[in-house]
């Protein structure tokens, strides 16, 4: 039974190491906290998280990759590394102090609807109380000084993607298409199709709230909370 | 041992890349040099500063308006051809990434082409041997011309960016380019954060122990700015500190905006390395 989910972006940036000193990204990582504080009142048995990587595949453990985006650490590599968007998922429940049992889930960055719909089923059909952690982010090509730059489109994606989030609008989410989404720039396509297919396919109602939507380092942030509600 | 125009640079000879642009909207100049009495102007002001060579370039780094490879021959090969006439000894390089304005650029009497993309033209290489031209084979991560760097991971960026020049470096002599006559360049910020480019700095003696001439293009960039929390034209200071370490560790060529100033650097560095007498020592000495 999925019981709500937390949505937060995953740059590495939100790691408090690659910050600097002045930590700029401080209020979107309160933000991120808030949202799984929120979560975890739901009481879960389990949280899930679901992030974007180059290959879909269950991970058991791994290093949050802060040295493959620098930070003074020393020079040896250890254990492997998580795909960023679960390291920052790992990492944001670190930071809550919360020891709930976790299982992190990578799912392919451009992933088909079929196997989104597999695992959203292998979800949505399982007994325990899930909390599920979706990492994404919205588009990186949202201006000139953009990591990405400027594409037109991106703008107006990210509207639909924020307003579905905001909304609990599932059916949407599960609807972008992963090469728009691709060429755009946003990082959270697939995660995003994994929450909107698996609360679909729980049937679920959701009450959504946002916590966080903005882009100040030109990449769109949206950190939100889904409750979910059976009838 | 480098050559360039050739005349031969014994390892620990430093020599000066002032750059020239020739955009109306590179970060730093902002199109002080893109009419050409300007750019002639900074020529000669920093030949006369003791740069070594120019390096000109006719598109800016970062995204921005598409300029095509005609736009950029329009831009950069009548220029290097008046360089070429004013200056005879001069180093010319060209910074380009396209093959095409490469063989205009070599036409026109450039010596070395800064391939400032990572051989994102391979054909750049081959029009390198065929003119007799020096080449600079730079690391960018494999992103294309243009484009910043966004949640770029590395195992290791310095073994990375030592791999990936040195491929490229012995790809360009395997099609003849003369091996005395090609650079690698690690490309601070390129394909890279800040912390990539700091490691960079602290760790060039591994690129340089590759014994091929290192070039380092430090002048005025984000890392610096990041770093000290500086904008564009408040990062000399932090440059010219970059640059010592650089030297310090073997780099040999050196991109700038400011000639003068990175010369004293070199200068001072290479006296403190022992490799260069001081210039006047009476104290204590008479």
């Amino acid at each position: 039974m999925i019981i709500g989910a937390a949505v937060c972006p995953h740059p590495p940036v939100l790691l408090r190491e690659l910050a600097g000193q002045h930590d700029t990204a401080a209020p979107l990582r309160r933000a991120c906290t808030s949202a799984l504080t929120a979560l975890l009142k739901l009481r879960p048995e389990v949280i899930v998280v679901v992030g974007g990587a180059a290959t879909s595949g269950v991970h058991h453990g791994g290093r949050i990759p802060v040295r493959e985006f620098g930070g003074a650490q020393p020079d040896r590599l250890g254990e492997p590394a998580l795909p960023l968007s679960l390291g920052v998922g790992r990492r944001l429940l670190d930071e809550t102090g919360a020891a709930p049992a976790v299982e992190l889930i990578a799912v392919e960055w451009e992933a088909a609807s079929a196997q989104i719909e597999r695992l959203a089923q292998q979800l949505a059909a399982r007994p325990e109380r899930i909390g599920l952690l979706v990492m994404g982010d919205g588009s990186a090509r949202r201006g000139s000084r953009a990591p990405g730059y400027v594409d037109e489109r991106a703008i107006e994606l990210d509207k639909r993607i924020g307003a579905a989030l905001a909304t609990g609008d599932a059916a949407f989410l599960s609807r972008v298409e992963p090469h728009l989404a691709t060429e755009l720039l946003v990082a959270g396509r697939a995660a995003f199709a994994v929450l909107g297919s698996a609360v679909t396919a729980s049937g679920a109602s959701v009450h959504a709230e946002t916590h966080y939507a903005d882009d100040p380092l030109g990449v769109m942030y949206f950190v939100v909370v889904w409750v979910c509600a059976f009838s | 041992m480098l050559t360039l125009r050739g005349r031969r640079f014994d390892a620990e000879a430093t020599l000066i890349m002032a750059i020239v642009n020739r955009t109306p909207d590179s970060f730093y100049d902002k199109g002080a040099t893109w009419d050409d009495q300007p750019a002639f102007d900074r020529v000669r002001r920093v030949v006369a500063e003791g740069a070594d060579i120019v390096d000109i370039g006719g598109i800016k780094a970062a995204p921005g308006e598409e300029v095509d490879a005609a736009e950029e021959i329009r831009r950069v090969v009548a220029f290097v051809a008046a360089v070429r006439a004013e200056f005879p000894d001069l180093i010319i390089s060209v910074d380009t990434w396209r093959a095409e304005v490469a063989r205009e650029v070599c036409r026109a009497g450039a010596d070395l082409l800064n391939d400032a993309w990572g051989g994102y033209d391979p054909g750049l290489a081959e029009v390198a041997a065929e003119y007799g031209a020096a080449l600079v084979c730079t690391h960018v991560g494999g992103v294309a011309p243009r484009t910043r760097p966004h949640r770029v991971g590395y195992d290791d960026v310095v073994r990375e960016a030592i791999d990936a020049t040195v491929a490229l470096a012995e790809r360009a002599v395997l099609v003849g380019v003369d091996p005395h006559s090609v650079l690698i360049d690690p490309a601070h910020d390129f394909g890279k954060n800040t912390w990539h480019s700091l490691e960079l700095t602290r760790r060039l003696d591994e690129m340089t122990a590759t014994t091929w001439p290192v070039l380092v293009s430090l002048s005025n960039k984000d890392f610096v700015g990041e770093t000290l929390d500086l904008s564009v034209g408040e990062r000399l200071t932090g440059t010219l500190a970059a640059t010592a370490i650089c030297a310090w560790h073997g780099a040999q060529v050196y991109r700038v905006h400011e000639v003068a100033q990175t010369r004293q650097v070199l200068d001072m560095v290479a006296s403190i390395r022992g490799v260069r007498s001081p210039a006047r020592t009476v104290r204590g000495l008479g």
